[in-house]
């Protein structure tokens, strides 16, 4: 959704359409399919049979689209190369880094509960998107989006949200 | 059961008396709906202490308006930054998210409280009235109906994808498979869990949503300064009341097609477990099949933004009609508001009617009332609310992230969700980048579970005979309609080219 409305502002380049990228999501189809009948294979058919009709017609489907794609690779209409999948590149760094930040957060949030976790997450997730620009602000809407969640959310709903020492803390203050 | 005109009449101005209940239920409504893992199920659940203290009548009617207005509130994040509220909304950002991309935000949002509004208030009337009748539908709907009706669920994976079929089916086939993820219903053996006992009780729907929808467009809106285009972000910035009025005409103007989508809400919604998701993307999909512009969809379009929102407001009062006239709740805050209702010693099902009929049709008129309260209070709020798009995606995409993580951790309290979460998210983005739908996906998860659980029970009934999905008169009519849905469109498509490759020459020749 968000490309086509993307490819609109960029020109579309020309050549051979990189379609490598378009079979990552269908092999990964496929290697769970499989791995997923390698788990029936021994169970009674109440188990099986639904799962064997749907898992049959997605691997006739990535069949399909596997021989669409090496006929278009060798009539020289399309490349097996990633095309948009990374681009632009220059994000691929803020992304994984990214990525890692928001490994972290939900490593810690555990045992840092949600205030104290989410305020370190949204800090320094802005502080790399925004490249150390606007520390202050960026510090301001951490500080106040955690509190105002936990005021919201924990103190206010009592939801379920995860709770750690500054939860405990508090619970005893309120 | 009788219409007695004179009874509405006293419980319409009865229930409008409850005003300073109603008002606080759309507030909080709202908030809940808005934020994916929070359900209004969730939220009465929390409050419950609260409705047990309450009268009966007060009681149901606060849940009553919490329910209606969390469903109009769950459509506005999936306008404003592609994240459904709950899964229901899931069909809304196919075209309130393009709507809003455009700089078209307030009017999107304006549309969707127009059609909520007069979707819900209209079938809310016709439920009211015809309740005897309607509930009649879920006692001729069984296994074998019930098939057909998830099978219609996966056409519109095609639909959804009509740029590339192929590929919009392959996403939605994935998706079922990993619906099918979790013990099985009868022997409960474990299938492709990767060993992992929280999958045991299936792939929960609240993380599939949330990554699907909100991490994967958190990682893929940072290449931009904005959410918005450059032309989207110009009419952003000179948007006024006026592109309220607008949003509200555009809606009126679709009235039929208000009319229509909300029915077909009603009627899925009477059916137990069918809910608001699958009847928002039948809807969608109905809609597209008979537009003049089916090939707009997608795209921004005035009418798919209309019938999904339509339709899931629609199901909330479809609903409650099994849950008041034979005492089968139609979905799980239906379920809850049964409990609340028996711990009054309030016995739901046909009596009621006769007992206690301000509570039996108190329930609709509480409805029909929210939702009118609901069009003055939440309209003005258009304009302010859309502002939220021209905040700098280097402030939204880590609030997005963290927030809507935690709302995969509520529902079950598991950190293991908000990992199933950021996979989910993985997908969702490899799945945007490369022309995948991640509703198609979607869809794939929420019916996969129904479609075997249907599909093993109407086996189990006829012995294994697989030609039993043939034996029922109405499933026989409701595959008639399904085919009659999928080549619909392929003919209506080949007669539109042909169209306009007549009318090709005439126009080269002026």
């Amino acid at each position: 959704m968000a490309d086509d409305e993307q490819s609109t502002d960029n020109p579309k380049p020309s050549g051979p359409k990189p379609l490598g990228g378009e079979l990552i999501l269908p092999i990964s189809g496929l290697l769970f399919t499989i791995y997923y009948f390698t788990t029936i294979i021994d169970v009674p058919w109440t188990a099986q049979v639904s799962a064997f009709f749907v898992g049959t017609i997605l691997i006739g489907l990535i069949a399909a689209l596997i021989i669409r794609t090496s006929l278009r690779v060798k009539r020289g209409e399309a490349t097996l190369g990633l095309g948009p999948l990374f681009a632009p590149k220059a994000y691929i760094p803020k992304r994984l880094a990214l990525l890692g930040l928001t490994l972290a957060y939900i490593f810690f949030i555990q045992w840092g509960g949600f205030t104290i976790t989410t305020f370190f997450f949204l800090l320094f997730a802005m502080l790399l998107l925004s490249d150390g620009k606007k520390k202050g602000l960026i510090f301001g809407i951490s500080l106040a989006l955690s509190i105002g969640g936990y005021l919201l959310f924990i103190l206010a709903f009592n939801t379920r949200f995860p709770r750690g020492p500054v939860e405990t803390l508090l619970k005893d203050v309120f | 059961m009788e219409i007695d005109w004179g009874l509405f009449g006293e419980l319409f101005a009865r229930t409008f008396s409850f005003w300073w209940v109603i008002l606080p239920a759309i507030l909080l409504g709202l908030i809940v709906g808005a934020i994916p893992g929070f359900s209004a199920a969730n939220t009465i659940i929390i409050l419950l202490p609260m409705t047990l203290a309450m009268e009966p009548e007060i009681g149901l009617i606060f849940m009553v308006a919490l329910y209606a207005s969390s469903r109009m509130g769950a459509g506005i994040p999936a306008i404003l930054v592609n994240i459904p509220g709950t899964a229901g909304a899931a069909a809304t950002p196919l075209d309130g998210y393009p709507m809003t991309k455009q700089g078209r935000a307030q009017q999107a949002l304006a549309i969707s409280f127009v059609a909520s509004v007069f979707g819900g208030l209209l079938t809310t009337l016709i439920a009211l009235v015809a309740m005897p009748w309607l509930s009649q539908v879920a006692y001729h709907l069984h296994s074998v109906e019930m098939i057909v009706i998830m099978l219609f669920g996966i056409s519109l994976i095609a639909t959804i994808a009509a740029k590339d079929t192929l590929k919009g089916l392959i996403a939605g086939f994935f998706g079922l498979m990993i619906g099918y993820i979790g013990a099985d219903v009868v022997y409960e053996t474990p299938r492709g869990t990767f060993g992992f006992l929280e999958l045991y009780d299936k792939v929960p729907l609240i993380p599939a949503l949330v990554g699907l929808f909100a991490v994967s467009e958190a990682f893929a809106v940072i290449e931009g300064e904005s959410i918005l285009t450059k032309r989207g972000m110009a009419a952003m910035q000179k948007a006024g009341w006026k592109e309220t009025w607008e949003g509200v005409t555009m809606a009126m103007s679709r009235w039929w097609h208000i009319i229509w989508t909300s029915i077909i809400g009603l009627v899925i919604g009477i059916v137990p477990g069918a809910g608001a998701a699958i009847a928002s993307f039948v809807a969608y999909q109905q809609s597209k099949t008979f537009s003049k512009t089916p090939e707009l969809y997608g795209t921004g379009h005035l009418d798919g933004l209309v019938a999904p929102e339509s339709a899931n407001n629609g199901v909330t009062s479809g609903t409650l009609i099994p849950l008041l006239v034979i005492g089968v709740p139609g979905g799980a805050t239906a379920a809850i508001m049964a409990v609340v209702l028996q711990y009054h010693g309030v016995t739901v099902g046909p009596d009621l009617f006769e007992n206690q009929p301000e509570l039996a049709f108190g329930a609709f008129t509480a409805m029909a009332v929210t939702y009118a309260i609901m069009i003055l209070t939440v309209l003005p709020l258009a304009r302010y609310m859309s502002k939220i798009t021209v905040v700098s995606t280097t402030y939204m995409a880590p609030i997005i992230i963290s927030f809507t993580l935690v709302g995969a951790f509520v529902p079950r309290a598991y950190v293991f969700d908000m990992y199933l979460a950021l996979a989910f998210g993985v997908i969702g983005y490899v799945a945007r980048k490369t022309g995948y739908h991640v509703a198609a996906i979607l869809i794939g998860v929420i019916l996969g579970p129904l479609l075997e659980n249907y599909f093993l029970r109407a086996l189990r009934i006829s012995e294994g005979d697989v030609l039993v999905i043939f034996s029922s008169g109405i499933g026989n009519i409701l595959w008639i309609l399904l085919i009659i849905s999928l080549f619909v469109p392929m003919y209506l498509d080949k007669r539109r080219q042909r169209q306009r490759e007549q009318a090709l020459p005439t126009t080269t020749d002026c």
